[in-house]
């Protein structure tokens, strides 16, 4: 009976991960499938489709904006979020309640709202939609993912060490650079592939902020979508996921960074 | 440290090392000192300012935009008739409810799905529970695009899962894509991964010797579960249903590429009103709308759960 129940338990999991992973798994097969149409019967192995990518310029430079914007955006939120974690926990006391909720606000307020927002607000200074705006939806939206990555550093991290750099003499901006900092750099580096990440493959956030000369990745291949679905796609898609997926198992890997605490 | 130093009172001075403190630097045993702490305190600036600057700021200026006219609703001055508007046409009530329903609905099967998910996955161990924690993270980081592409190529009638069933004469060719049903498999699929990992952070949380008293006690699996699991995983199962709800009503992937145009979300139509009909002042009474909703959906599920969670 307790087999049985095992089993069942076992084949219940499995399932929740084809359901949850199946799609991308399915996408990524499709991307090195030789048959014309997306999507077909498996019909043998080509790299066709991402040769094909070549032939458009329009990914590259979206993704090269991208790259941009994820790059600025995360060291800013990472940046941020460092000082905010540091005089969270230097404190040595639970958060208040409304400043923990200020912090996660970026979580709670639908990203295309926050689009909205930004649409509207860079309108008043005349800027409307470009680079500049993009960066700093982006960094709102990487704040509470960074934060919570250095949050789970300062749970390890011991204060007393900087007081004992202190007491040896050194200033605050040397116990950071010699204590502090090196001892968070993990979640650091974390907190800052996360948010590359998050915001790289990104749509809803950038959704009225693109323009004619800066439009990102997602935008690029959503336009993409509307008009036909080819196993190119796919195949760009795959790239996005692979990139994703080695940067999370080499942070798991190497850098013992675990998402949840 | 001597007694009756209190937190706050200015003990530097006896300390031979407080010269070299700097600001916020002080020893957390003799607790903050005034004056210092606040230096610290300003450490959370940086990040106060952005939140401020790039969506407090900007969220009143839609809040004020969406009293506005517009080109549907001519006035001379600001009021409240765009949200009267959008309550109290049929075509724009229809599409609040809607947004409403399948946040509820994704909510309610996500949520199950999910706890049974949690219980089991910390019975698995070392590298395997790493693995499995960071697979729930993958789609996540793998992004939208690439999920919403997979549901697109699945869920066809003669897409790669249906396509069989039909073709052997099971099953009559089921239209899924452009129906709630294509928006909700897919947002379960999105929202699933939250909801275990959020869950799975409170279950395992729940000290083993609970565990051991109850067995001791004589207390089978189910009863364990009954008394100690549940019980103490209401609070997970609360912020759970919050994420959840949140997520699914604030989505605009999943509806906008498998629902089609005929079922629009609050979500979508504010991407419609931006960029197809360009109401600005609508499209912010629709913000607003949702922010609204979102968390009136909050304070209904901390009032609906309070009773269960114990202090």
């Amino acid at each position: 009976m307790k087999r049985v129940a095992t089993a069942a338990g076992w084949t219940y999991l499995t399932a929740v991960y084809v359901f949850v992973i199946g799609p991308v798994v399915f996408v990524a097969a499709e991307s090195v499938n030789s048959a014309k149409a997306f999507p077909s019967a498996f019909a043998g192995v080509t790299l066709h489709w991402y040769q094909a990518i070549l032939a458009h310029p329009e990914f590259f430079s979206a993704a090269w904006t991208s790259t941009l914007i994820a790059a600025v955006s995360s060291a800013v939120a990472t940046a941020a979020a460092f000082t905010a974690g540091y005089a969270l926990r230097r404190r040595g006391r639970q958060e208040s309640a409304v400043l923990s909720t200020l912090l996660a606000s970026p979580l709670l307020v639908p990203q295309i709202v926050i689009s909205l927002a930004m649409l509207q607000f860079a309108g008043l200074f005349g800027l409307g939609a470009g680079f500049a705006s993009l960066i700093a939806v982006h960094t709102i939206h990487g704040l509470p993912f960074a934060l919570r990555l250095v949050l789970t550093g300062f749970a390890r991290f011991n204060f007393s060490l900087e007081d004992a750099s202190f007491s040896l003499g050194a200033g605050r901006v040397t116990t950071w650079r010699e204590v502090t900092l090196p001892l968070l750099r993990p979640n650091l580096i974390a907190g800052f592939t996360f948010c590359f990440i998050l915001s790289f493959v990104n749509l809803p956030i950038s959704l009225f902020l693109t323009d004619a000369q800066t439009t990102t990745l997602p935008l690029v291949m959503f336009a993409y979508i509307e008009s036909r679905i080819d196993p190119m796609l796919a195949a760009v898609a795959t790239v996005v996921v692979v990139v994703a997926g080695i940067a999370t198992l080499v942070l798991e890997r190497y850098l013992k960074i675990r998402l949840v605490e | 440290m001597p007694d009756g130093i209190e937190a706050g009172d200015v003990v530097v001075a006896d300390v031979p090392w407080a010269s070299h403190a700097s600001p916020g630097g002080v020893d957390s045993r003799i607790g903050p000192l005034k004056g210092r702490r606040d230096v610290t305190r300003l450490l959370l600036a940086p990040s106060l300012v952005l939140l401020g600057l790039f969506l407090g700021i900007p969220l009143i200026v839609v809040l004020v935009a969406s009293f506005q006219p517009n080109v549907l609703i001519p006035r001379d001055s600001a009021g409240l008739y765009n949200y009267t508007y959008l309550i109290a046409q049929p075509y724009y009530a229809k599409i609040l409810v809607r947004t409403i329903w399948l946040g509820i609905v994704a909510t309610i099967v996500t949520l199950p799905l999910g706890y049974a998910a949690a219980l089991l996955l910390p019975r698995l161990r070392g590298r395997l529970a790493n693995m499995a924690v960071m697979g729930l993270t993958f789609p996540i980081l793998a992004g939208p695009l690439v999920v919403i592409l997979g549901w697109m190529a699945l869920l066809p009638a003669h897409g790669p899962l249906f396509g069989p069933l039909v073709r052997w004469g099971l099953i009559a060719p089921p239209r899924i894509i452009g129906t709630d049903t294509a928006v909700l498999i897919s947002l379960v699929q999105f929202m699933l991964p939250f909801a275990i990992l959020t869950l799975y952070t409170t279950i395992k949380q729940i000290p083993h010797e609970l565990y051991e008293a109850a067995e001791s006690l004589g207390a089978g699996p189910l009863r364990e579960f009954r008394d100690v699991t549940l019980p103490l995983s209401m609070p997970g199962v609360l912020s759970t249903s919050i994420i959840l709800f949140s997520l699914g009503a604030s989505s605009y992937i999943s509806p906008h590429y498998l629902g089609g145009a005929a079922n629009l979300t609050l979500t979508t139509l504010i991407g419609q009103f931006i960029l197809a009909t360009y109401n600005n002042a609508l499209a912010s009474a629709a913000a607003i709308l949702l922010l609204l909703i979102m968390v009136l959906c909050m304070v209904g599920l901390v009032l609906l759960f309070r009773p269960l969670i114990r202090p």
